[in-house]
């Protein structure tokens, strides 16, 4: 009896790296780590505000690109989040109002060349300019412009998608402006003059292009802050995953799947090289889609590895689904765990050619066959990956009917009715 | 004791013969079909590119391809060939502005596979054929319509030939060197989830886009508005589900019930373009059918899972 409660007491007090992962330990760590990246985002946006007041008080050529550097900066902890969006609601439910994609950037500040042709009488809309707009065939008060106005109201108005008022792309169109460069080199080119008060403001309206960018970096604030607390120790999100920690494991595999496959192969990358359109590119107006896809990249791997490396080098790391697949097949786990590294290589491929001067919208021309060799190279490995993350779910006997949790399934005479 | 192993054998491998008949039945000849009706609509539109003229084979040309245009698996996947088919929804009217482009400068590339898959493929034709706006009839309309059919029968051509390579890997999973394909579950999970993507298409997409939502209903958002087509496209769609899964899974009643209760409903709801969604009345059976068609889904889930013995794997559609 005494020995055994020896032994009890060592299993409970000392960490014995030798002991298996368990699924508890897995989503308690996944969890940790959500808190921790949604941490360095809002910490990374805090910096951003202040290099925007720091903007607003004193427009240069010098504020604006100190604020478009820390934008750029808050770039990567964010993106390394978003491998925590589709399997898990509390993320899904929230993420656009931070990050939607693609916008009408026409309802939010001028804009050359856009007309409207599609589904959205939005899209050149222009509320910095207008103070009084019609949306639905309402008239809009948009005297004030205030966090409950772009959140509130702007926010998809009239139930359009594109039509995006707030988060990181938004707040990116104000720091940098259309980017008119086509697939040709250039990223926009805002000038700081379009936020001088009084003769010397550019673009018209400066104003409310001020207001807009503080109102819209303040909400960013503000979402991300009930992120961090989403995470947090008493959060929803949290609990979501360690409360059932089997629903746990579902929500990393099929944030890792969806993201890898439908999300950045399909909709991001390769529809993008498809239309040959510029503006597909998922940061467009800063030129920063490689950086962008890159860290969507590690997130995903990160989320397999169980580890993160956050913006002060520091490192959160812990028990990780990749210990629990290698117990079940010790082959797919190094498969995958090579698949992840050479997705990553993939991705950092692009931005190593975006960092030496071949941005990702010059890539999309037409006809550009090492930019498409470099793009479907990153959507290859993607793809392929993919395929392990689904044996990954079969291997841990998450398949099917766990997955799906369809009402349907568990109660199948709904349906017969 | 002869016979004996010979009816252990026929009990080991009924689910492979479910797999080769969904392909050899529907798939196989769906995409041969497919490159058939392009093959002529491109072969009249050589002759005489009169819009009018060539209505009757673009349409001869879209029902073939919703016998297979749900499979988001295989060679449509490459090069991008199932999106310049079918480039739908452009809620931004790339397509259209892409063509427009051509049709103004009169400069129509001669590597036209090379153009934005929005400006291409049957609904690029549709703008053509059905032109809504002055610019597509430009003169210069008349080669961009050889262009755009010559470029479909090709891209039909390529998959009528490359599907049926892909369909021998999938009656041979694990085979030396097979990468996508290791067992035989992991074939029927692709087609399960095919199936199940295509069902949710006509819900969420053919049905729910212009549905919107009843103080804002979004007729002008149907699929195929100039042609007529919107509702023949559900109809079609879901014959063409109901036939992989009754190849697939002969034993799932539920599910061929309830898919035939849905093509029952689209085949008798007389409104072709869905404009009948902004009225309460009209809304109604349009609503019903949706429901109906998420009924199959539901019951999809519930039967084909544990019939096939798989769940559904990830799709293109996991995107927002």
């Amino acid at each position: 009896m005494k020995r055994l409660t020896a032994a009890l007491l060592i299993t409970t007090l000392m960490p014995l790296p030798l002991l298996a992962a368990t699924p508890e330990g897995v989503v308690a760590n996944y969890a940790n780590i959500a808190e921790a990246k949604f941490q360095d985002s809002l910490t990374t946006a805090q910096a951003l505000k202040v290099a925007v007041d720091a903007l607003v008080a004193n427009p240069s050529d010098e504020t604006l690109q100190a604020a478009r550097t820390a934008w750029l900066a808050a770039r990567v902890p964010y993106q390394q989040t978003e491998a925590y969006r589709f399997g898990n609601a509390a993320v899904d439910d929230w993420e656009g109002k931070v990050n939607a994609w693609p916008l009408d950037e026409g309802l939010i500040d001028y804009v050359e060349g856009a007309e409207v042709g599609g589904e959205n009488p939005l899209a050149t809309a222009n509320v910095i300019a207008n103070p009084k707009l019609t949306i639905a065939g309402a008239e809009v008060d948009a005297s004030a412009i205030t966090p409950e106005l772009l959140g509130g109201t702007l926010q998809e108005a009239d139930g359009i998608e594109s039509n995006v008022a707030t988060g990181y792309h938004a707040i990116e169109f104000l720091l940098w402006g259309q980017d008119l460069n086509g697939t040709g080199p250039g990223a926009g080119a805002r000038p700081a003059s379009d936020f001088v008060q009084g003769d010397a403001c550019t673009g018209g309206n400066c104003d409310r292009r001020v207001a807009y960018l503080v109102a819209a970096t303040d909400l960013l604030i503000t979402d991300l802050e009930e992120m961090v607390a989403a995470w947090g120790a008493d959060g929803v999100a949290r609990a979501a995953v360690t409360t059932d920690p089997k629903a746990g494991l579902t929500a990393m595999l099929t944030g890792m799947g969806s993201l890898s496959y439908g999300e950045l192969a399909g909709e991001r990358i390769k529809l993008g090289l498809m239309l040959n359109d510029p503006e597909e590119e998922h940061d467009c107006f800063s030129d920063n889609t490689h950086n962008s896809h890159y860290y969507d990249g590690v997130g995903i791997q990160g989320v397999y590895l169980g580890s993160y490396t956050r913006i002060d080098g520091s490192v959160v790391s812990g028990e990780s689904l990749a210990e629990l697949v290698a117990a079940k097949d010790a082959a797919l786990d190094t498969q995958l765990k090579a698949e992840l590294d050479a997705s990553v290589a993939a991705l950092g491929a692009i931005k190593t050619a975006a960092e030496e001067g071949f941005a990702y919208d010059q890539m999309l021309a037409t006809g550009d066959a090492k930019g498409e060799a470099l793009i479907m190279g990153a959507v290859d490995a993607l793809v392929t990956q993919t395929k392990s993350i689904e044996r990954a779910v079969v291997a841990l006997e998450l398949d099917a009917i766990a997955v799906e949790g369809s009402d349907s399934l568990d109660n199948p005479n709904a349906v017969f009715q | 004791m002869r016979l004996m192993l010979g009816f252990c054998f026929a009990l080991a491998t009924p689910a492979a013969a479910d797999v080769a008949d969904a392909l050899n039945t529907v798939i196989l000849p769906g995409y041969a079909g497919f490159a058939t009706a392009t093959a002529a609509l491109d072969q009249a539109a050589q002759a005489d590119c009169a819009p009018e003229g060539l209505q009757d084979e673009w349409n001869a040309a879209f029902d073939a391809w919703m016998r297979v245009g749900f499979l988001r698996l295989g060679p449509g996947e490459g090069e991008g060939r199932n999106l310049a088919i079918a480039f739908w929804p452009d809620p931004k009217g790339l397509g259209a502005k892409a063509q427009a482009g051509m049709l103004k400068s009169g400069e129509i590339p001669a590597e036209f596979g090379e153009v934005s898959v929005a400006a291409r493929g049957l609904f690029g034709l549709e703008r053509l054929l059905y032109p809504q706006d002055a610019i597509f009839k430009a003169e210069a309309a008349c080669r961009l319509i050889r262009a755009t059919t010559a470029d479909l029968a090709r891209m039909a051509a390529e998959l009528s030939a490359e599907w049926p390579p892909y369909a021998a890997r999938m009656q041979a999973p694990g085979a030396v060197g097979e990468t996508e394909f290791l067992t035989e579950a992991e074939v029927k999970r692709a087609l399960l989830t095919a199936l199940v993507t295509g069902v949710e298409f006509q819900k969420d997409s053919r049905l729910g886009r212009p549905l919107g939502d009843f103080d804002r209903p979004r007729p002008e958002r149907a699929e195929a508005r100039a042609s007529g087509r919107s509702a023949r496209n559900v109809d079609l769609s879901l014959r063409a589900l109901r036939d992989l899964t009754a190849a697939l899974a002969p034993e799932a009643a539920v599910t061929l019930a309830a898919l035939d209760k849905a093509i029952a409903t689209a085949e008798g709801l007389d409104d072709p373009v869905f404009a009948g969604v902004a009225e309460p009345g009209s809304r109604l059976k349009v609503e019903i059918l949706q429901q109906q068609v998420t009924a199959a889904k539901d019951a999809m889930m519930a039967e084909l899972v544990p019939a096939l013995g798989v769940g559904t794997g990830f799709n293109a559609a996991d995107g927002d």
